[in-house]
């Protein structure tokens, strides 16, 4: 998303997305095989099927840290304005999907998707920013 | 917002890098501010003064 690296407070960022990135692939495996092998329940096997959703949380944290370290503030501003790009892209995706779903009995969509869904928008979004101040 | 920093960075013989380098910024953010696409803070804009050894009214000028 961020393309240049120089700065440390960036370099911090996208280190904490890709291990974020990775520890929800490793602790879906993990949820999948726990239900698989050992079929818990209760309390258990809610805070197992919740276990993926922890890196996105501290993802979202990071996302927070890095507005609150970045002193670039132009850096800053073009995030916040992604940010509010993929938060509308989703809100507007999911609503007009609901809506969908409802009226014309399309797919329900799984809300795990919202998730990648809002990072994808805000990707996109990050394009336009930064072509719009090319 | 217009802005003399072209004039100011080519009097130094300072590349947007340059400029960019000593404010601690991005070039990227130096040129925002440069081409008008970005209007710097306060603080930013007291840091260009500074470092231009003048005031903020004689780099920016309240006109689109």
């Amino acid at each position: 998303m961020i393309c240049s690296v120089n700065n440390p407070v960036q370099r911090r960022f996208i280190f904490r997305c890709w291990v974020s990135g990775g520890l929800v692939v490793l602790f879906c495996i993990f949820a999948a095989l726990v239900f698989r092998l050992g079929h818990p329940h209760g309390i258990l096997a809610y805070l197992v099927a919740a276990l993926p959703a922890l890196p996105i949380v501290w993802a979202l944290i990071a996302t927070g840290i890095y507005l609150d370290e970045e002193k670039d503030e132009f850096q800053r501003n073009m995030l916040v304005q992604s940010l509010l790009g993929g938060t509308g892209g989703i809100l507007a995706t999911t609503t007009a999907w609901g809506y969908m779903e409802d009226f014309a009995h399309i797919p329900h969509l799984d809300p795990v998707w919202i998730y990648p869904l809002f990072w994808l928008f805000a990707g996109i979004s990050y394009g336009v920013v930064r072509w719009r101040y090319r | 917002m217009k802005n003399r920093l072209r004039v100011l960075r080519a009097e130094r013989n300072w590349s947007q890098a340059d400029l960019a380098e000593r404010l601690e910024v991005s070039r990227q953010s130096v040129n925002a501010i440069e081409t008008g696409k970005f209007d710097p803070s306060l603080p930013l804009a007291f840091k260009l003064a500074r470092l231009f050894e003048t005031t903020i009214e004689a780099i920016f000028t309240d006109e689109k």
